[in-house]
C-alpha cells in the first residue's frame, strides 16, 4: 500500500469545486463537497471526456458531455449512458493540503 | 410490366386523418423558445424549485449542443415558428362522459373503436400537450399501480419521480433530449409495485392538435422485481401545410426479473419531425421489448435503446418502418451488454415507396466482462420502385471476446416471380402487391396486439391502394 | 455554460500542425536529389498546397471516429534522401532477399529501400509487346502522355484528402505498371517496399493500368524492421482496368514496430473488366486502409479480400468503399480478421448503390475473431441503395474461436494452442487460399505462426 501524498492545496479547490491533478502520470478529479475532498480517475466511463470539466450536484459528479452521473464516494454510475464505475482514490485533507493515495 | 411507373404515383399524400377541430386551448404560451416561456410553463403546472431549475438548466444545454450532424435533415426545422405550451383544459378528466364533445369526436374519428374504449381498461388519452382523458380500473388501483399524467406523477409521487427522472435520458444526451427537459408537457407516468402482473395493456392514445405547435411529451416508467406490464403508445396527428414537431423522452427502468414492452405505432402526419428519445435500463434477468412501428411523418429519428446493467439481461427491439414519398424513417436501436450472459435481439423491416428512404442506425456494444453476452440483428429492407432508397447502418463495437454477436442485413424488391404466383391464382397486381408487403411485416405484425395489427393492416391497404394500373 | 465543452462534437481541432518546417525543407533537399521531370513536381508542389489548406480529419467525423490522428505529427518525421549510394542485391535485408528467392517466377521485380529504387528486373519478351513496369519518375521522363492521363485521377473522398495530398507532396518513390490491350502477363510482377530509416517517412505509389483484354497479378510487399523512432509508410494505389481487363492485386503489409502505415487504395473498374482485390494487414503499430472500388462500367466485377492478425498493441482500421455507379456490376467483400493480445481492429465498409445502377448485386461480410480478452473489434458495415432492382446483403460478426471445436480437437490429443492454431487457420483458409502466389502465402502462414506463438 502506497503512501499518501499531497496534490493540492486546499484553497485550489474550494468548496463546490473540481480541480484536475496528475499522479504518478495518472489524472485524478479533486471534488471538494462540504468538508470532504473525493478523489476519482478524471475520466467518464462512457466516453473518453474529463469529469472535471462537468458539474457536482450533491454527491455526484455529471458529465457535461452526455450526463452520465458518477457517485463520488464509490464511483457507481448513477445515470446512463454510464453503465461502468469509475475508479476511486483514497483521498483527506491534512491541514493546508490535499493528500491522495494510489495503488 | 407497367408496375413501377404507377407505383411512384403512391404516398401518404392520401392521408386518413386529413381534418381538424377548432382548438380551444385554455392556455397558450407564446410562439418561439426562450427562458421566459420555460418560466411560464413551470409556473402554469404549478411545479417545485428543483423541476423549474432543471428545465431552465436543459434550456442552456439546448442552445450549446449542435443539432446532429447525422441521420435525416433537420435543416428546415424552423425552431422559432413553434408554440412549446398549450394546455386544453385546466383540470383532468375522470370519467368518459366529462370529456368534452369536440374532444370525443375528434377520437371517433381516429377511429378509436369503441369496443377499445369499453374494453381496455385504462385509456390515457393524450389531447393536444396533456392529458385529457384518463381512467384506470379500479382494481388496478388496488393493486399499487399508478398510471398518471406525468404532471401528477409529479405531484402525487415526487419522491419515485425524483430519484429515477431524467437518470435514464439526462438532457446532456443530445440536443432534442435538451429541448424535451427544457419545455417537457404531457406524457405518462407509470409505476408497477414488485411482483404485479397486469395482462391488458395500458394505453395512451394521443394526438397533436394545433397548427404549428411541438407536442414534448415526456414519460416515465418503473416495473419494479419481478412484475410485469406491456405499455403501448399510439399517435396521429392531422396534416397541415407547416411542419409540425414532435420530440419525446420515454424513460423506463425494469427492475430484477421483471419483464415490460413498450409497443409504438406512430402514424403522424407527413409535416410532422418526429424526434424521439426512447431508453430503457434493463436489470438481473429482466426482459424488455421494445415494438416500434414508424409509418408516418416527414421524418422520423428514433433508435429504442436496451441498456442491459444487470446479468442475463435480455433486451429486443422490433422494428417496422414504412417510408412513402417525401418521408424518411431513419430508425433502429441500440442494444448496450454491460453485464454477463446478457442478449439481445433486434429485427427490422423496412419499405420504401416513391421518394421514401428508411434507414436503418443501430448499435451493439459489448462491455468488457460481459461475459456470454449473445447478439443478433438482421435487417430487411424492402424497395417497391426504382426511386426508393435505403441505408443501413449498424455500428458494432465488441471489447469481450467470450460474447457472440450477428449482424445481417438484406435489401430486395418484391420478386416478380411472387407477383406473377399470386395473380396467377387470380388476384390483381395490386391485391398481390399488398399480400407480399403484409407477408415481409409479417412477424412483427404479429407481436402487435389485435387491433393494432388490424390497423396496420389497414393502412398498408391504404398505401398500396392506386398503386398499380 | 460554457461553449465548447458540451459534446464530442465540439472537442477542441488537434493535429493542426505547422506546415512548414522540417518538413518542408526534408522535402525540398528529396526533390533535388531525384531531379524529376516537371509533371511529377508540378503534382508535389498542387499536393502541398493541399495538404497545408486541409485540417486534419478528427476523431468527430465518422471517417476517423475509432483512429485519433491527434497522434500524428507529420512535422516529426524527416523525408527520406536517394543520394546515398545504391545498395547491391547480396546486401539487401535478408527478408527481402529470401522472398526474392522463393518467387522465381516473376515477370518483374522491383526493390525500394527508403522509397529508393536499388533493383529492378522486367521480362524483356513484356517490355518488346509494350509492357512497362518503371518508376514514376522515368515515366514522366518517357512518356509523360500517360502519367498524365491516369497519375492521381481517381475520385478522392473529402477526408481522404489530407493524406492523399500529403501522399502526393511527399511521393518518395512508386512504380507504373502499364499492360497493352490483349496483353496477358502470365507470371506476377513483384514490388518490395523496404524501410529502415528511423523517424522517416516514405510514400510510395502503385500506379496500375490495364487497357482492354489485358491480364495481369500485380504484388506489393511492405517490410521494415522493429523501429526505434517511429517512421510513417504513406501509400497510394490506383488500378485502372478498361473493358474486359483483368487486374489481380495483392497487397502484404508486414512492418515492423514503430511504423505508422496509411494506404488509399483506389480501383477503378470499366465495362465487363474485373479487378481481385487483396489486402493482408500483419505489420505496423497502427495501420489503416481505405480501400475504395469504384465500378464505373456496365458488368464490372470487384472482388475485395482482406485478412488481419493484431497483436501486441496494434490498431489496424480498414474503410471500403463498393461504390456500383453502373447497371449490372458485381462485388463481394470478404474481410476477416483475428485479434490476440490488447490489439483492435475496425472495419467500416459501404456499399453504396447510385439511383440508376440496376441488376447490381453487392454483398459485404466481415468476420472477426478475438482470442483474447483484451482486444476487441469494431464492425460497421454500412449501405447505401438508391436502386430498387438489386441484390445487396451485408453481415458482421464478432465472435471467438468455437468453445465446442477446441474441446473436441483437445479430445483427440491436441494441445490448446495447436487447436487454437487450427481453428485459426480455419478461419483464415477460405481468403488465405486465394493469394496469388505460393511463396507469398507460405510467408503469410508463418507470420500468423509466429504471431500465434508470441501472442
Amino acid at each position: 500500500m502506497s503512501e499518501f501524498r499531497t496534490v493540492a492545496r486546499v484553497e485550489d479547490v474550494p468548496a463546490g469545486t473540481m480541480l484536475q491533478v496528475e499522479l504518478d502520470g495518472e489524472k485524478i478529479v479533486l471534488a471538494h463537497v462540504g468538508d470532504r475532498v473525493f478523489a476519482l480517475h478524471d475520466e467518464c466511463s462512457h466516453e473518453e471526456f474529463p469529469l472535471s470539466s462537468g458539474e457536482l450536484v450533491g454527491g455526484q459528479v455529471t458529465c457535461v458531455l452526455h450526463g452520465a452521473r458518477f457517485d463520488l464516494e464509490t464511483g457507481a454510475p448513477r445515470a446512463l449512458p454510464a453503465v461502468r464505475p469509475v475508479r476511486t482514490y483514497e483521498a483527506r485533507v491534512e491541514g493546508e493540503v490535499v493528500q491522495v493515495r494510489v495503488g | 410490366m407497367p408496375r413501377n411507373e404507377a407505383i411512384t404515383g403512391l404516398g401518404l399524400d392520401e392521408y386518413k386523418y386529413h381534418f381538424v377541430t377548432d382548438e380551444k386551448p385554455v392556455f397558450k404560451a407564446q410562439k418561439g423558445l426562450s427562458e421566459e416561456v420555460v418560466r411560464q410553463i413551470s409556473a402554469h403546472k404549478e411545479e417545485p424549485e428543483w423541476m423549474l431549475d432543471f428545465r431552465l438548466k436543459a434550456l442552456e444545454i439546448f442552445y450549446s449542443k449542435p443539432l446532429p450532424d447525422w441521420g435525416g435533415d433537420v435543416a428546415s426545422l424552423d425552431l422559432d415558428e413553434i408554440y412549446y405550451y398549450l394546455k386544453p383544459q385546466d383540470h383532468m378528466e375522470r370519467s368518459w362522459d366529462d370529456v368534452p364533445d369536440e374532444i370525443k369526436t375528434t377520437f371517433e374519428r381516429l377511429g378509436i373503436p369503441e369496443a377499445e374504449r369499453k374494453i381496455l381498461a385504462g385509456v390515457g388519452a393524450q389531447f393536444e400537450s396533456e392529458m385529457v382523458y384518463h381512467s384506470l380500473k379500479e382494481e388496478w388501483t388496488e393493486l399499487g399501480i399508478i398510471f398518471e399524467s406525468i404532471e401528477d406523477g409529479l405531484k402525487l409521487y415526487p419522491e419515485i419521480f425524483r430519484e429515477y427522472f431524467a437518470t435514464i435520458v439526462p438532457p446532456q444526451d443530445n440536443k432534442f433530449a435538451a429541448l424535451n427537459s427544457a419545455v417537457w408537457s404531457g406524457g405518462s407516468f407509470v409505476y408497477i409495485p414488485k411482483g404485479v402482473a397486469v395482462d391488458i395493456p395500458l394505453q395512451a392514445y394521443f394526438r397533436v392538435n394545433s397548427e404549428q405547435m411541438g407536442q414534448f411529451e415526456r414519460t416515465l416508467i418503473i416495473v419494479e422485481d419481478d412484475a410485469q406490464a406491456h405499455y403501448i403508445e399510439g399517435c396521429t396527428a392531422p396534416s397541415y401545410t407547416t411542419d409540425s414537431f414532435h420530440s419525446g423522452v420515454i424513460e423506463i427502468v425494469v427492475k430484477p426479473g421483471a419483464r415490460f414492452r413498450y409497443t409504438t405505432i406512430q402514424n403522424w402526419s407527413h409535416n410532422m419531425y418526429n424526434l424521439v428519445t426512447q431508453r430503457a435500463m434493463v436489470h438481473e434477468k429482466a426482459n424488455m421489448e421494445w415494438v416500434d412501428g414508424n409509418l408516418g411523418s416527414k421524418l422520423t429519428m428514433k433508435y429504442p435503446s436496451c441498456y442491459l446493467v444487470g446479468e442475463g439481461a435480455h433486451g429486443e427491439i422490433l422494428s417496422i418502418a414504412y417510408a412513402g414519398d417525401g418521408q424518411h424513417q431513419d430508425t433502429g436501436g441500440k442494444v448496450v451488454h454491460a453485464a454477463p450472459r446478457t442478449t439481445s435481439q433486434i429485427v427490422s423491416k423496412s419499405i420504401s415507396k416513391g421518394t421514401g428512404r428508411s434507414s436503418y442506425r443501430g448499435l451493439c456494444k459489448v462491455y468488457e466482462g460481459a461475459v456470454g453476452a449473445r447478439s443478433n440483428v438482421e435487417c430487411d429492407a424492402l424497395l417497391l420502385d426504382e426511386t426508393s432508397r435505403t441505408d443501413t447502418y449498424p455500428y458494432i463495437e465488441i471489447d469481450e471476446n467470450l460474447s457472440s454477436i450477428g449482424h445481417e442485413a438484406s435489401v430486395s424488391k418484391v420478386g416478380e416471380e411472387q407477383l406473377f404466383y399470386l395473380m396467377s391464382r387470380g388476384l390483381s397486381v395490386e391485391e398481390a402487391m399488398t399480400m407480399v408487403v403484409r407477408g415481409f411485416i409479417e412477424p412483427i405484425a404479429k407481436e402487435l396486439p389485435l387491433e393494432y395489427a388490424i390497423e396496420l393492416n389497414r393502412l398498408i391497404e391504404l398505401e398500396m391502394e392506386g398503386s398499380v394500373g | 455554460m460554457a461553449e465548447g465543452t458540451m459534446t464530442s462534437d465540439t472537442r477542441p481541432d488537434t493535429g493542426k500542425e505547422a506546415a512548414a518546417g522540417s518538413l518542408a525543407r526534408g522535402l525540398a533537399t528529396y526533390v533535388r536529389s531525384v531531379h524529376e521531370p516537371s509533371h511529377l513536381s508540378r503534382l508535389r508542389h498542387e499536393g502541398w498546397k493541399t495538404y497545408v489548406e486541409t485540417p486534419m480529419p478528427t476523431r468527430k467525423s465518422e471517417e476517423w471516429r475509432y483512429t485519433d490522428l491527434a497522434d500524428l505529427d507529420p512535422e516529426s518525421f524527416t523525408p527520406v534522401s536517394c543520394e546515398g549510394e545504391r545498395v547491391p542485391v547480396e546486401r539487401l535485408p535478408a527478408s527481402v532477399r529470401a522472398a526474392m528467392e522463393s518467387d522465381r517466377d516473376r515477370a518483374g521485380v522491383m526493390v525500394r529501400h527508403n522509397g529508393c529504387l536499388e533493383h529492378l528486373r522486367i521480362d524483356p519478351a513484356l517490355e518488346a509487346r509494350g509492357v512497362i513496369y518503371a518508376p514514376l519518375e522515368d515515366v514522366a521522363d518517357e512518356r509523360p502522355e500517360l502519367l498524365e492521363r491516369f497519375l492521381f485521377q481517381s475520385d478522392v473522398a473529402p477526408l481522404e484528402q489530407k493524406l492523399w495530398a500529403l501522399h502526393s507532396a511527399l511521393l518518395s518513390g512508386g512504380y507504373f505498371l502499364y499492360v497493352p490491350e490483349e496483353v496477358d502477363v502470365e507470371h506476377p510482377v513483384h514490388a518490395f517496399q523496404y524501410l529502415d530509416e528511423e523517424g522517416g517517412v516514405v510514400s510510395t505509389h502503385s500506379l496500375i493500368v490495364a487497357q482492354a483484354g489485358a491480364r495481369v497479378t500485380c504484388i506489393d510487399e511492405y517490410v521494415s524492421p522493429d523501429l526505434e523512432k517511429e517512421s510513417l509508410s504513406l501509400n497510394g494505389v490506383e488500378i485502372f482496368g478498361a473493358e474486359g481487363a483483368t487486374v489481380s492485386y495483392l497487397a502484404v503489409q508486414q512492418y515492423g514496430r514503430g511504423v505508422k502505415h496509411f494506404s488509399m487504395q483506389h480501383s477503378n473498374t470499366g465495362k465487363d473488366s474485373t479487378l481481385n482485390g487483396f489486402n493482408v494487414t500483419l505489420g505496423a503499430d497502427l495501420a489503416r486502409a481505405d480501400v475504395t472500388s469504384h465500378l464505373e462500367g456496365e458488368g464490372a466485377r470487384s472482388e475485395m479480400l482482406a485478412l488481419w492478425f493484431g497483436d501486441r498493441d496494434q490498431h489496424f482500421d480498414h474503410h471500403t468503399l463498393q461504390h456500383h455507379e453502373a447497371p449490372s456490376a458485381h462485388s463481394d467483400l470478404l474481410y476477416k480478421g483475428a485479434l490476440t493480445a490488447r490489439s483492435n481492429s475496425v472495419f467500416r465498409g459501404l456499399i453504396k448503390v447510385a439511383p440508376g445502377a440496376q441488376l447490381t448485386d453487392a454483398y459485404q461480410t466481415n468476420r472477426n475473431l478475438l482470442l483474447s480478452e483484451n482486444a476487441s473489434a469494431v464492425a460497421l458495415p454500412n449501405l447505401e441503395i438508391g436502386a430498387d432492382d438489386v441484390r445487396c446483403s451485408h453481415g458482421a460478426t464478432v465472435g471467438q474461436v468455437d468453445d465446442t471445436m477446441l474441446f473436441y480437437l483437445m479430445s483427440r490429443g491436441l494441445d490448446r494452442e495447436q487447436a487454437e492454431r487450427l481453428l485459426v487457420f480455419g478461419f483464415f483458409d477460405e481468403v488465405l487460399e486465394r493469394v496469388p502466389a505460393e511463396g507469398v502465402r507460405s510467408r503469410i502462414r508463418e507470420s500468423i505462426e509466429a504471431k500465434i506463438h508470441g501472442g
